[in-house]
């Protein structure tokens, strides 16, 4: 055999997330991110159900996003019954 | 200081598993799908064997190279052959002794058109697994051409709006109702604004699939696709449901019950201004489009009236 | 230790691959008709109903489902039976390379009819010929006993765990399928020990659902490259690993037929032919009426056609004069038989001697005697020197 090294044992198309469980860093395609209002915030946990990535955590009387993943798509914002959330711009934030 | 709720939506519960996804995968930002997804693999749980195809969901649910995207064990098919595929493992499962949750994850395009027969066959044939479409009402992944269940009216790539187009000239194949006609242990509608009802969906079919297929449609808007803003995906589901566009029913064996009933229905004017895709629309073509959701709904509302396989319940049995 | 002598029946070609598959324990087995396999699928239906055969039985509503269905039993580690023909295989030529591609060792027996276009409920060998490069093992056989052997060998050597591809089984229908001959039945048992070898070897890769393992990744750049190379690997040692089944068959059940390629009367003779299938039971009788006249020919059975027997070619082909292939089908494109110009690409190493190619037995048209008697006075003149034919289209030249 003339190559004699391979990148994986398999001999198929097989993917193995115990090897290597891939993510990206989604986080960075944010415009606008959500803000929420401790104070205004009931703990209903609607965000959380709503949000597409579930990044919504929990911090025992609130959510808050978890930024690394959090694409600001807003469904937090606009479903959230107490208006807690707003979307401000990104560029508002230094990181 | 507001008084503060402890209590958490009751869709919590439902929730056996964590979340099988990295946090970050590649759908586009306020995507039903991947809400769709992420719950799926919180109420069924891992040992759960994805069957997947080409399509929105494909750059997630396959992986890349050895690496993976999720914790699931997965089967990545063509589009024809998504059904079929899932029946040699549920059947071999099944052979060997094994209790696997097969479920086949994929659009309206792979389900309606070039997967039907196979999911037909399937059915007729009592294959033991779910099927989970999404609808999104066209073909997304190449970038939003139509399908059979794209609506009348819609502009799509293929079906655009020009001086000779007005979107597309035909009426959508009512999928689910097609599927539950088939008389499989259980058919049902569900969307992501109803999300109790959703997981309570889920976990039902996970126990009607042991005695046949189990078929869930699942209506998830396309925000690229049809022209809404990414904040938008779950108002419009909610819309769907209020104006009789989407009704939530389920079926077991062709017995058809209402999960959702809405008292006083919204015109459909009201939501098909929410999308861009509508905008050419007239008056004329607004009232096609109601009198179809009129219609289909009033079709529905007929069959959940009768009993079992479609014979109205008040029949004495011989006559 | 040698297996029992087994049970002797008269059967027809499709139902000893019925036979052939039952005794090796599917665990799945789909099942859809088509002229001329359809009594393959009604006997192992009748086995199920009869209690003979334990397999998950699925009556698919398509050829493609069918392959798709077989695929995904054996990737989740089951093993896994179905047929078809002409038609029903390109019908489903999405799933079989999907089979290939994803190394699904399924076995397939394919009953050749012609394809494609002009539409033949007849012999031919374009439904094998197309599948050429789909990435599957194929080999070819010549009667109804060698089908059912060759069906338990061809299990042997799919989940094989140097090898791990899917194998085609493909024989003459209309001549094989339909023809009722004396068939040897193994006894189950002596299958099972035949193939237990197998419960030795490391287990292949299989869908776990407990682990979060993925049949089908996105391959890409070098990597999608490395599964290639592999696949190919793989194809290149399933010539020797076919050649050891062969003779294990032969030492444990008394029967075997050479491996890649059977020879026949080659050692001595001046010039031979080349072809597979029916075609070479007729072969071997002209062959030795040939023989008794004088005339110095031997024949060349090719039984495994893809991967393609070089080494074992040239080997029997280098230092003869001339050589012949009978083809049962057409090479688009190069206006000629398709095994003949395989062999040709090994001129290099045989020799710059006469290759004639003959087309013969398309649409069930008989590959005769005098066909036969034509093709070797062909070669033989060849062989001396003078001039020939390159492309001969026998049944044509014959009714001018």
């Amino acid at each position: 055999m003339a190559v004699k090294k391979f990148s994986s044992k398999y001999e198929a198309a097989w993917s193995d997330a115990d090897q290597l469980l891939l993510c990206l860093d989604t986080g960075t395609w944010r415009t606008k991110r959500p803000v929420v209002d401790k104070e205004k915030c009931t703990y209903c946990g609607l965000c959380a159900i709503y949000c597409p990535p579930q990044c919504m955590i929990t911090r025992k009387d609130f959510f808050e996003p978890n930024l690394s993943f959090c694409k600001g798509c807003g469904i937090c914002a606009k479903e959230c019954p107490r208006a807690a959330i707003v979307m401000l711009p990104e560029g508002d934030f230094t990181s | 200081m507001v008084e503060k709720v402890r209590k958490l939506p009751k869709t919590f519960q439902y929730f056996k598993d964590e979340d099988a996804f990295a946090g970050g995968v590649a759908f586009c930002a306020g995507c039903p799908l991947e809400l769709t997804l992420r719950v799926l693999s919180k109420v069924m749980g891992h040992e759960t064997v994805i069957v997947g195809t080409p399509s929105c969901s494909a750059p997630v649910l396959y992986g890349q190279n050895v690496g993976a995207w999720h914790r699931l064990p997965y089967y990545s098919c063509l589009m024809t052959g998504v059904a079929s595929s899932a029946t040699g493992l549920s059947r071999y499962y099944r052979k060997a002794g094994k209790d696997v949750n097969v479920v086949c994850f994929t659009g309206d395009g792979c389900a309606a058109d070039i997967g039907f027969q196979t999911l037909s066959g399937a059915a007729e044939r009592g294959e033991r697994f779910i099927y989970v479409c999404y609808e999104n009402e066209g073909y997304m992944n190449t970038g939003i051409q139509r399908s059979s269940t794209t609506p009348f009216g819609a502009t799509t790539t293929t079906t655009p709006v020009g001086s000779a187009g007005r979107g597309k000239t035909t009426h959508a194949k009512n999928l689910p109702m097609l599927m539950a006609m088939h008389n499989i242990p259980y058919a049902a509608t569900a969307t992501l604004s109803n999300i109790d009802d959703l997981s309570k969906k889920m976990q039902k079919a996970m126990e009607k699939k042991k005695e046949g297929l189990v078929y869930l449609h699942i209506f998830c808007p396309c925000p690229v696709g049809w022209g809404i803003e990414s904040d938008m995906s779950i108002q419009v589901c909610r819309m769907a449901v209020k104006t009789n566009y989407f009704p939530l029913w389920e079926a077991e064996y062709g017995k058809f019950k209402l999960t959702t009933t809405v008292a006083n229905p919204e015109p459909i004017t009201k939501y098909v201004k929410m999308f861009r895709k509508f905008n050419h629309l007239g008056e004329k073509e607004l009232a096609v489009i109601q009198e179809e959701v009129n219609q289909k709904y009033a079709f529905l509302k007929h069959l959940t009236e009768f009993g079992e396989h479609g014979i109205p319940a008040e029949t004495p049995a011989g006559e | 230790m040698k297996a029992k002598q087994g049970e002797l029946k008269v059967m027809t070609g499709n139902s000893a691959a019925a036979y052939g598959a039952m005794l090796c324990r599917p665990d799945v087995v789909a099942s859809y008709p088509i002229t001329p396999q359809t009594e393959v699928v009604e006997q192992l239906s009748r086995f199920h109903a009869d209690g003979v055969l334990t397999a998950e039985m699925i009556e698919v509503e398509g050829e493609n489902s069918a392959m798709n269905a077989v695929a995904a039993a054996t990737l989740a580690g089951g093993r896994a039976f179905t047929a078809t023909s002409s038609w029903g295989l390109v019908y489903m030529y999405d799933a079989v390379l999907q089979a290939a591609g994803f190394r699904a060792p399924v076995v397939m027996a394919n009953v050749n009819r012609e394809t494609p276009g002009i539409l033949a409920v007849s012999s031919g060998q374009q439904d094998m010929i197309q599948t050429r490069d789909a990435g599957w093992i194929q080999v070819v056989v010549e009667n109804s006993q060698e089908i059912l052997d060759t069906i338990i060998m061809a299990f042997r050597l799919a989940e094989d765990y140097d090898i791990q591809l899917p194998v085609m089984v493909n024989y003459d229908g209309f001549y094989i399928s339909y023809l009722a001959e004396g068939v040897r039945i193994p006894a189950r048992e002596d299958v099972d020990q035949f193939l237990s070898v197998l419960k030795t070897q490391p287990q292949r890769t299989i869908m776990d659902p407990t682990r979060p393992i993925g049949a089908g990744s996105h391959g890409l750049m070098t990597e999608f490259m490395e599964l290639r190379y592999k696949h190919c690997a793989a194809m290149d040692r399933a010539k020797k690993k076919f050649d050891e089944i062969d003779k294990d068959y032969g030492d444990f059940f008394g029967r075997s037929y050479g491996g890649q390629i059977e020879e026949y009367r080659t050692e001595d003779a001046d010039f031979v032919i080349l072809t597979s299938g029916s075609a070479v039971g007729t072969s071997r009788t002209v062959v030795d009426a040939k023989r008794a006249e004088g005339v110095k020919v031997g024949l060349i059975k090719l039984r495994m056609f893809r991967p393609f027997p070089q080494e074992k070619l040239i080997k029997a082909i280098k230092g003869k004069k001339a050589v012949g292939v009978i083809d049962r089908s057409v090479n688009f494109g190069w206006n000629c038989g398709p095994l003949y110009s395989e062999l040709r690409a090994l001129t290099p190493e045989i020799g710059n001697i006469p290759m004639l190619s003959f087309i013969d037995g398309l649409a069930s048209i008989d590959i005769t005697k005098p066909h036969i008697e034509r093709v070797i006075d062909d070669i033989a003149n060849a062989a001396k020197g003078k001039p020939y034919q390159a492309v001969t289209w026998i049944p044509l030249e014959e009714r001018d």
